[in-house]
């Protein structure tokens, strides 16, 4: 049965395998089992992937209900062309450690720029005056 | 023994009055109307009625045992005791089992439920459900029907089905402007009975429960003859509904069987009610049908898996295999996902499509032109047009009236969501003159010219639309449209120029400080086209008056060239003597030749302006027309045009050719303009000052 064409509709990625990408940064790959008029999702089998450079690492972390309001963008994968990624598959452990190198890379950069603006006197607005979005 | 008969008789009496023509003479319908619920009217025909049925008592008990809840509606508990024969009886019987007045009445809030609206459906048993509700088909076929209980009453018609008999006049009618809609909203809530039909509180098990109730308005709307007609109202207002049935019409209410005379009566109603209705637009676009096949086409393909299927076709295929093995697979039933479906359906509806469609209508308006017109050219075998039909929903008032109890003073109001309370009493005060400084003055009179194009721009917005409009409307209202149309243009000029009552518009101020404002300038470029001619001269002669000051404003913007085109258009159609007045003004050439000024700073801005230079070479260009076709034109208006050539000539000749701006478009005759006011040699000069020979630029 088709549902409403030419419209965007979940519906027809039921049961199908799709990588949801969250507001606060996280994917999760997972089956997409029920949805609702709100675009709730009910992921089975997920896991959440963190993709560090060109590593990832899977956790996998079971069922997922996420809200509507959280999801960025969702996209239903091709199962075959699934395994045919240039991306390195690494352990938990491993990813993680990269993730958390990465990140005190990024907060050094970061004060490094800041000070570097200070001294010629200039200011960034500090994070918690901006919006979220 | 009495006591058998008794029942006996009760029975017997019962079953007459079920074959009820008339629904007035329906007691059960009769006994909803009434303000004041009756308590506990007979307790012996109580009893008896809850045991004649047995039906009815296993399917009581049954819901009860397993504590199942389906959605009710408050107005179950506030309703008298009604007979089991009640017409009722397409509804899930087992909403009878909840105690009756656990919850407060009606009083303009929206019901309240026992099951959070929602709620996904419960696992219910159901039969054929609708699909036509989610792709309508243009031309449709009543749903079937299928009794959910066994209608022991013959040939009873509940309202439900009365409902979905074709072209039943009470479907033809949905609001019937006789009926007064003044049912308190108990009355209404009580008609109601289950069946709401509201975006977002529909849940699924109403839903299944009456789902000729919800089939029956779309075979309304897809009905063929309503079909030509005007509408697809998909979600008739339920009260409008309900409200035929229990309020009595002036007229008899025709049986349902008859046919009624005509669309024609109530589609004359139908639009008087909403006279924009437009029986092409869709919700499920052709196009989209087209795609809907080509998916379908595919599908098939793949299941099929035919040889040339290709990659895609083993893709699917192995996509299909995984579902098979998928031991979650379907977790979310069909009906669930209809519902999903429904709901985000019923977000489609709209009043007015074009409103709020706008770009969606435009685009698929315009495909169909291209596919129509490649049509036309490939002589193809011709598609099938299948118009679908948009469910639009007719603006409903919905006045709230407060509930009154009988025998108190005064009226209750509560603060609901269908009546919301003030909370904010937000009041425009004034200032007084005195004490702005004179930033806020700027600032203020700035503001004011914004709301004054804002005003002007819903204005134009409008008169754009009136073609699309009198293309959809009837014949005697297309006066009535062409004098608003008129009226607004006439409102658009007040707007731009200043609405003064005097004669004479003796400050251009207004407008050149509308002119200041890039939107300003954008919406005077399409506002042209609407005027008349003087009007439009007038504007024109404003703007060439005001043009240095403009085009220093404008430096940033850059967006008076847009002023271009309709200013050309209207150029070319202006009489000899205002052209001739219109160049005087562009180049601020001195009113007498006697006395040159120095330096012509006016004329120097024009020049360097793209947007300036190229109206002046328009409107020289248009005023070496009017030489050329008419030579034996009045002498006067001759002899003013040579004169202020000359000047014009002598102040192009002055100019320095520094820093001139390169024009939009160079108008070919103006060679042989300048060749008969000035000789040889000073031609050349200015041919190569204006560049107006094609080969140096």
């Amino acid at each position: 049965m088709n549902y409403m064409p030419g419209t965007a509709s979940l519906i027809e990625d039921i049961d199908k395998k799709h990588l949801v990408l969250l507001r606060d940064g996280r994917t999760l790959i997972g089956f997409l089992r029920s949805i609702d008029q709100f675009a709730n999702l009910v992921l089975h089998q997920t896991v959440e992937r963190i993709h560090v450079g060109k590593k990832y690492g899977d956790i996998p972390r079971g069922i997922f209900v996420v809200r509507g309001e959280n999801v960025v963008l969702l996209g239903e994968i091709d199962l075959e062309k699934e395994s045919d990624t240039p991306l390195q598959q690494v352990s938990i452990e491993e990813i993680l450690e990269e993730q958390r190198v990465e990140q005190q890379t990024r907060l050094e950069a970061e004060k490094l720029k800041v000070q570097a603006l200070k001294d010629r006197g200039l200011s960034l607005p500090r994070a918690d005056t901006l919006d979220e979005y | 023994m009495d006591l058998l008969g008794d029942h006996e008789e009760n029975l017997a009496e019962r079953l007459s009055k079920m074959v009820i023509e008339n629904e007035l003479e329906d007691p059960a319908i009769m006994t909803a109307v009434q303000t004041r619920p009756v308590l506990q009217p007979q307790p012996g025909s109580l009893n008896s009625s809850i045991w004649d049925g047995s039906e009815v008592l296993r399917r009581i008990r049954g819901p009860l045992l397993a504590q199942e809840m389906p959605a009710v509606s408050v107005l179950e508990y506030a309703l008298p005791q009604r007979t089991p024969q009640a017409p009722e009886d397409d509804r899930d019987l087992s909403e009878r089992a909840l105690p009756r007045r656990s919850t407060s009445p009606v009083i303009g809030s929206p019901p309240v439920r026992a099951v959070p609206i929602g709620t996904p459906p419960k696992q219910m048993a159901v039969p054929s459900f609708n699909q036509q509700i989610l792709c309508p088909k243009p031309v449709h076929v009543r749903p079937p029907m299928p009794p959910r209980y066994p209608a022991p009453y013959g040939e009873r018609m509940s309202p439900n089905q009365l409902c979905s008999v074709p072209n039943s006049s009470l479907l033809g009618h949905p609001f019937p402007p006789s009926v007064p809609p003044v049912l308190s909203p108990l009355q209404r809530a009580q008609l109601l009975g289950g069946a709401q039909l509201q975006p977002g509180r529909m849940s699924p098990s109403q839903f299944a429960r009456v789902p000729g109730f919800v089939g029956s308005p779309l075979a309304a709307a897809m009905n063929p003859k309503l079909l030509q007609g005007r509408v697809g109202q998909m979600l008739p207002p339920a009260p409008g509904f309900r409200a035929f049935f229990s309020a009595p019409p002036p007229a008899t209410p025709p049986p349902p069987q008859q046919h009624p005379p005509g669309p024609g009566p109530h589609l004359q109603n139908l639009r008087s009610q909403a006279p924009m209705f437009r029986p092409d637009t869709t919700h499920l676009h052709p196009q989209h049908r087209r795609l809907l096949h080509q998916r379908q086409q595919q599908n098939r393909n793949q299941h099929r898996n035919l040889n040339g299927a290709g990659d895609r076709g083993s893709h699917r295929s192995s996509h299909h295999d995984h579902l098979r093995k998928d031991p979650y697979a379907n977790l979310m039933l069909q009906r669930e996902k209809d519902w999903v479906s429904k709901i985000q359906m019923m977000q489609l509806q709209s009043t007015d499509p074009y409103l709020d469609d706008f770009y969606y209508q435009n685009y698929f308006e315009k495909l169909e032109k291209l596919s129509a017109a490649e049509e036309v050219q490939g002589d193809g075998p011709k598609k099938e047009r299948t118009k679908l039909i948009t469910p639009q929903v007719a603006k409903l008032e919905h006045t709230y009236k407060p509930v009154q109890f009988e025998g108190s003073l005064g009226k209750l109001t509560v603060s609901s969501v269908n009546n919301p309370r003030k909370m904010i009493d937000a009041v425009v005060t004034s200032r007084s003159e005195d004490d702005e400084t004179k930033e806020k003055q700027v600032r203020d009179k700035r503001r004011k010219t914004l709301v004054i194009i804002e005003k002007t721009y819903s204005l134009l917005l409008d008169v754009e639309d009136y073609e699309r409009r009198y293309l959809l409307s009837l014949e005697e209202e297309r006066p009535a449209l062409m004098e608003e149309r008129k009226h607004k243009i006439c409102s658009m000029y007040d707007n731009l120029r200043g609405k003064l009552p005097g004669q004479e518009r003796p400050s251009d101020d207004h407008f050149v400080q509308i002119m200041c404002i890039r939107k300003g300038k954008r919406m005077v470029a399409r506002i042209l086209p609407f005027l008349s001619t003087e009007q439009a001269a007038d504007i024109l002669m404003t703007t060439a008056r005001s043009l240095p000051f403009l085009i220093k404003k404008d430096a940033q913007d850059e967006v008076l060239p847009c002023l271009l085109s309709p200013f050309s258009l209207l150029v070319y159609h202006l009489p000899s003597v205002t052209v001739t007045s219109l160049l005087q003004q562009l180049m601020n050439l001195p009113q007498s030749a006697a006395a040159p000024a120095p330096s012509n700073p006016h004329l120097t801005a024009v020049l360097q302006n793209k947007f300036g230079l190229s109206l002046l070479l328009v409107v020289l260009s248009r005023g070496e027309d009017l030489q050329s076709s008419d030579p034996a034109a009045e002498s006067t208006q001759n002899n003013q045009w040579t004169e202020v050539m000359f000047t014009a000539t002598q102040e192009l000749l002055r100019i320095p050719q520094a820093a001139l701006a390169k024009p939009l478009s160079i108008p070919t005759n103006l060679v042989s303009l300048f060749s008969r006011y000035v000789d040889r040699q000073k031609l050349n000069l200015l041919e190569t000052k204006l560049q107006l020979v094609q080969g140096i630029r």
